[in-house]
């Protein structure tokens, strides 16, 4: 009787059973939500619990982002080498910065907001090494590969396709640039001068700016076609170097000479460092009188811009120390690596302001170079010549004071 | 009697036809002017006028000394005086006054017109693209110099006749009306002096300069080349590691003449002093590739020219591996 009873209990469950599992089979099946397993989320819904800590969900969609958010003035944009960079501007608000990356010459932009990434050209520019961006981010000039294989590629970026519209620039550029009603102005060699031209890639117009009657020339560029944009012979502690300006066109030699001479300017003042006495100096000078000071720090002038909104302070990284009597041989060839710090040079009172001191602030040794002001000088833009990474430097506080009291 | 009588004459005359030819190459000195020094300035440039007197005319005088028709108050009576010289292209007065002791006055007067005078020197040496410095002269080597001068703009050298001398020989053998622009070999020695003097086309010079430019030997050193990035700009120091399977290094022969860089006679890579086949067509590269055990080696370059030997360079360095 007994036995009876549990064969037949157990058929009965056994029924159960299987009535469940066709119920489930054909009923009853959960929908998940796409991407995600039948059995990942068995819907017991939110807790109320309120010791749980349910970790916030960041949906990347596999995108770079960038920390634009942290409270330091100074940040790491990229941690790859880049060959060139912009702010763009769109409806007057700083919105993304721009950059080439080396050697691929793709082209990224990192919202200054959010900090998101993303690629806005996929075209590859083999072995790119040098670019400039129009201020719109809608053009580039990248220089390709180097010496006889030179290309020099000027492209309009496609975001919507992640393209770069192409084609080759018809002139060799020793040097290149871009202005603030973005042209790309540059030098190409004819015999044994430079002709200095500027191309609108907008209209396709191209037109000649100014010679220059030698051929080993370093072009500081102003951010206007009009200039004055800076030219010396490339500097060498050992040969002696000149200082020439180019203002719509006409040469004024100014009265600066030295061996190993480098310089910068802007409209008001010339930045130019050279050995006398063998010894690595700095001068500030007047453009307008010639009057001549020396600079309270030295600076290597490739280190140092001049702000936009004011032509008399110039931002410089400076490295503390005894330079070499082969200055700027020996950091050129990079057997000098410098440890800069980030100062503001006010030439008109020939006083200096440590602004960064990037190892303390980042525990990051940097040798900067490339230094570029955004249109309203909020950010400095710089790249760390050890590692072709991008960086950038709020500057905006300082500026605001200086408006003040020009005002 | 009338070969005597000749022979007289021809004597008597000697002297004054010496005399005149002295007077007409102007080595006759005046007895008292002012000297300059430097002879040609430039625009800024401290001068420093002094006041010759070879006939002692001067003594017992009073000097009054004025620039552009100023008087300069504290320079009275001084021999020597310094004053900056003008802007490029304007001509400036320097006058010394000369009240004599036995009464009567006299005016020596000297005018400056500064000019800039650059000599620009762009030897033809090999220096790589990325290079912000300028190439420097080595032994053999192609120099290019150019003269700008500047007098508010660049004086049209066509209208300027140069001469050129490297330590003290004429090149080009005499001036060279429109010659701004010489190409010369870089000479032996350590250093070159160079002088230009530009003159205008009636004689008078405009500026006058000498500049001594050093000469350097070839340097080499090693740089790592990334396929994608393409050279680093960070030279190797002493030793490297090969970080992958790959190791490519680039040997860049700092200042060798362009024309030994780019067709060298020598131009050898060896691997723990044995030499090897970089098998590639640009002899300044080579790639390294991991081997089965760890290690390193020794990695060698040499390249020179067999005519001119002294345009070569060697060097080694150690890569682990």
């Amino acid at each position: 009787m007994k036995r009876l009873l549990f064969i037949i209990v157990g058929l009965i469950f056994i029924l159960l059973l299987v009535g469940v599992w066709a119920y489930f089979l054909f009923f009853g099946t959960p929908n998940p939500p796409e991407g995600e397993g039948i059995f990942s989320n068995f819907n017991f819904g939110n807790t109320t619990d309120p010791t749980v800590t349910i970790p916030e969900v960041i949906e990347t969609e596999d995108q770079l982002i960038t920390d634009v958010a942290s409270p330091e003035s100074l940040r790491q944009l990229t941690t790859t080498p880049v060959a060139g960079y912009q702010e763009v501007l769109s409806d007057g608000d700083v919105r993304s910065v721009r950059y080439i990356e080396a050697g691929t010459g793709h082209i990224f932009s990192i919202d200054l907001v959010s900090g998101l990434t993303e690629r806005v050209s996929a075209t590859t520019i083999p072995l790119a090494t040098k670019g400039v961006m129009t201020k719109d981010g809608q053009y580039a000039l990248i220089l390709s590969n180097s010496g006889a294989q030179a290309d020099f590629i000027v492209g309009e970026i496609i975001p919507e396709n992640e393209t770069l519209r192409n084609f080759a620039l018809p002139d060799y550029a020793t040097s290149f640039a871009v202005t603030d009603s973005d042209e790309f102005v540059y030098t190409t060699p004819n015999g044994s001068e430079l002709i200095a031209k500027a191309y609108n890639p907008d209209t396709n117009e191209l037109r000649t700016l100014f010679t220059i009657p030698f051929r080993e020339a370093t072009i500081r560029w102003n951010n206007t076609t009009a200039g004055p944009h800076v030219v010396y012979p490339h500097a060498s502690s050992r040969l002696e170097g000149y200082v020439y300006t180019y203002t719509n066109g006409q040469v004024t030699r100014q009265a600066a000479s030295g061996y190993g001479l480098s310089a910068v300017g802007s409209e008001d003042k010339l930045l130019y460092s050279a050995q006398f006495d063998n010894e690595y100096t700095t001068i500030i000078q007047d453009m307008g009188t010639f009057k001549a000071v020396a600079s309270p720090l030295t600076v290597v002038p490739e280190k140092c811009s001049f702000i936009t909104v004011d032509p008399t302070i110039a931002v410089c990284g400076i490295t503390l120390t005894e330079y070499s009597h082969l200055m700027p041989d020996v950091w050129y060839q990079g057997n000098m690596i410098m440890n800069d710090t980030l100062w503001e040079m006010d030439t008109q009172t020939e006083s200096a302001t440590l602004l960064v001191n990037p190892e303390s602030a980042t525990g990051r040794q940097l040798d900067i170079v490339g230094l570029q002001f955004s249109t309203n000088d909020r950010n400095l833009y710089f790249q760390n010549k050890l590692d072709q990474t991008l960086w950038v430097y709020e500057y905006l506080p300082t500026i605001e004071s200086i408006i003040t009291d020009s005002e | 009697m009338l070969q005597r009588i000749l022979l007289v004459c021809i004597t008597f005359s000697v002297p004054f036809l010496v005399s005149a030819q002295l007077d007409l190459l102007g080595i006759s000195n005046p007895e008292i002017g002012i000297t300059l020094s430097p002879s040609y300035p430039s625009p800024g440039e401290v001068v420093t006028a002094s006041l010759d007197d070879y006939a002692g005319g001067v003594f017992g005088a009073q000097i009054n000394w004025s620039y552009n028709g100023e008087p300069i108050l504290d320079a009275t009576n001084e021999r020597q005086i310094q004053f900056i010289a003008s802007s490029a292209g304007v001509e400036s007065i320097i006058e010394a006054e000369l009240i004599l002791a036995q009464g009567g006055s006299q005016i020596i007067r000297e005018s400056i017109r500064p000019v800039f005078m650059d000599i620009i020197i762009e030897p033809q040496t090999r220096v790589p693209d990325w290079y912000l410095g300028r190439a420097l002269p080595s032994l053999g080597a192609q120099v290019n110099a150019t003269v700008l001068l500047n007098d508010g703009s660049f004086i049209n050298p066509q209208n300027v006749v140069y001469t050129w001398r490297l330590n003290k020989n004429v090149l080009e053998g005499g001036p060279v009306r429109g010659g701004n622009q010489m190409a010369f070999s870089t000479p032996r020695g350590r250093s070159m002096v160079l002088s230009v003097t530009a003159a205008d086309t009636a004689g008078e010079v405009i500026a006058s300069r000498l500049i001594l430019v050093n000469a350097v030997t070839p340097e080499l050193a090693f740089y790592e080349k990334h396929t994608l990035y393409g050279q680093r700009q960070l030279p190797i120091d002493g030793q490297t590691s090969v970080i992958g399977n790959v190791l490519t290094l680039k040997a860049e022969p700092f200042f060798l003449d362009t024309r030994v860089y780019n067709n060298p006679d020598v131009s050898e890579w060896e691997i723990n002093r044995q030499s090897t086949d970089n098998g590639i067509q640009n002899p300044y590269e080579i790639t390294l590739q991991r081997g089965a055990t760890s290690g390193q080696t020794l990695v060698n370059f040499h390249v020179r020219s067999l005519q001119e030997v002294l345009q070569g360079a060697e060097e080694a360095i150690v890569v682990n591996f």
